[in-house]
């Protein structure tokens, strides 16, 4: 229930509702008139009574929320462009704040450019690397890969030739043991003193021979050669 | 595939022979039984499953993981970078050509004119967070069937089938690149323009995606139109689809609308001033 109190006059909300519901409302209520001088006057300013600050107040009426100066924020450049930004002209800002100065973007937009075509001809050469070290690699590899049978067929000889030099000496070895054995006979021991004494007689014996027969062979192969050269000659 | 055919050719023959699937021929389910064995009685007492002597039974072992002596598996390895630079990894959240389509269809996007990044945010449903690195969407797959829209579109990355599908509708797509804070005016343009700054030129791409904003098969920004446009019969070659002649089309003008390398919004260059509420564009006088 509210009394309202207006300039002094006050109404009772309740008594007219009774009136409408009333089972007797065939009686004409008389109009409630106010005195109208009064009512001009009391209704003229609108209050505010919304206890809004005045720069909120500003703001949700679109304006912008400080005309003049209050702090040193309201004067920084990103501000004014702020204030320019949200509210257009109303700011009242002069939308030449909004600018850099000339130098400062002429020189930001050069440098990209001159980047483009680095990067582009960076990644060309990197690629150009890339492939060529992998080109490089393969060609090694293929080189390699020629001398490969050669290679084989040197390691194979460099075996049979060690193992037919160790089959050699070790038939030498017994060859000579053999002859001594038919020397001495076999009474006597291989480990013993004169067996020994005559294996030792036997190899070098053998190894004049071998020098001698090495000479030979030598010396046919230089006949060879010069009697070839004379020929062609 | 052969090896699954004998497999299943063996399976057959297996079934032809054995007896039918009784309760007693079944095994249970791996691991629904759990082994009863009690610590009691003769099965699970006397030595309690530890053996005779040695450090088995005197529970003296050797710790988790140690290989006798030599460096163990989880000591070899002192640093395994999986996650090396990736906070630093361009992403491009996706959006798929179904998705596409059905927001075409239910009018949240207008054919009748280029899309772009902007486009696409404003429509409300789809976010890009450039602040999270991600640079822009890329236009996947799924539903590249049933794609019947003429668009020209611009993403920041396209496979090669979805290129052909838009292009087999008639449309136009490109790939572009922006940097961060283009990404930022577009995802969001009114509350740039509120900065009340003139647009900035749109920086070019870093030198890692240079290579793939100047290829013409991905349709790049960069690339040169005539190698685009030769890409673009490649490709419907490719797909067996008749290229649709652009020219003819009534919406020329709309499908060959690109921007420049340097400019970020349709219709607007760098170096101008846009006011939303006045809407005007101020512009720097040439001197």
């Amino acid at each position: 229930m509210n009394l309202c109190k207006i300039n002094g006059v006050t109404r009772l909300p309740v008594l007219r509702s009774c009136m409408q519901f009333s089972s007797a409302a065939n009686t004409e209520v008389q109009p409630y008139e106010e005195d109208e001088g009064q009512e001009n006057t009391s209704y003229s300013q609108p209050v505010d009574k919304s206890g809004l600050q005045p720069q909120h107040k500003n703001v949700l009426l679109g304006k912008s929320p400080y005309q003049e100066a209050h702090s040193w924020i309201h004067l920084t450049e990103k501000y004014q462009r702020q204030a320019f930004g949200r509210y257009g002209a109303k700011s009242n800002v002069n939308p030449k704040i909004c600018f850099n100065s000339r130098g400062e973007t002429a020189q930001t937009e050069v440098m990209q450019l001159e980047t483009l075509l680095k990067m582009l001809e960076k990644s060309r050469s990197q690629k150009a690397e890339e492939l060529e070290k992998i080109n490089a690699r393969e060609d090694d590899i293929a080189k390699k890969m020629e001398k490969l049978k050669q290679w084989k067929a040197d390691l194979h000889a460099k075996i049979a030739k060690r193992e037919a030099d160790a089959a050699a000496a070790i038939k030498r070895k017994e060859r000579l043991v053999e002859e001594v054995r038919r020397h001495f006979g076999f009474k006597v021991d291989t480990r013993d003193e004169r067996f020994k004494e005559m294996l030792e007689q036997k190899e070098k014996e053998d190894k004049r021979k071998q020098k001698e027969a090495k000479r030979k062979a030598k010396e046919e192969k230089m006949m060879a050669k010069l009697v070839e050269k004379t020929s062609s000659s | 595939m052969a090896h699954l055919r004998e497999t299943s050719d063996k399976a057959l023959k297996l079934l032809r022979t054995l007896p039918r699937v009784q309760i007693g021929n079944l095994r249970p389910n791996p691991n629904s039984k759990q082994n009863d064995k009690r610590g009691r009685a003769q099965h699970g007492g006397d030595k309690h499953g530890a053996g005779n002597k040695g450090s088995g039974q005197r529970q003296n072992f050797m710790r988790l993981g140690y290989e006798t002596g030599n460096q163990p598996f989880y000591m070899r390895f002192p640093y395994e970078p999986y996650y090396k630079g990736h906070h630093m990894k361009r992403q491009y959240p996706p959006i798929s050509l179904l998705q596409l389509q059905v927001l075409i269809d239910t009018n949240r996007i207008d054919t009748s004119q280029p899309i772009d990044i902007s486009t696409l945010c404003n429509s409300g449903l789809l976010k890009l967070k450039p602040a999270e690195l991600e640079y822009g969407f890329q236009l996947t797959d799924d539903g590249l069937d049933n794609f019947k829209a003429k668009i020209n579109i611009e993403v920041q990355h396209a496979s090669e089938a979805v290129i052909a599908a838009v292009e087999k509708n008639g449309g136009v797509i490109r790939t572009s690149y922006y940097d961060p804070r283009s990404l930022h005016m577009l995802a969001n343009p009114q509350k740039w323009f509120q900065k009340g700054v003139p647009i900035p030129s749109r920086m070019l791409p870093p030198q890692d995606a240079v290579d793939y904003y100047t290829n013409p098969k991905n349709r790049g920004y960069l690339a040169n139109p005539e190698e685009i446009s030769k890409e673009r019969l490649v490709l419907a070659q490719k797909y067996g689809y008749e290229l649709p002649k652009i020219e003819n089309d009534s919406a020329y003008e709309m499908l060959t609308t690109t921007k420049d390398p340097r400019q970020i919004f349709y219709g607007l260059e760098p170096g101008w001033l846009i006011n939303i509420v006045d809407k005007t564009i101020i512009k720097r006088k040439l001197e």
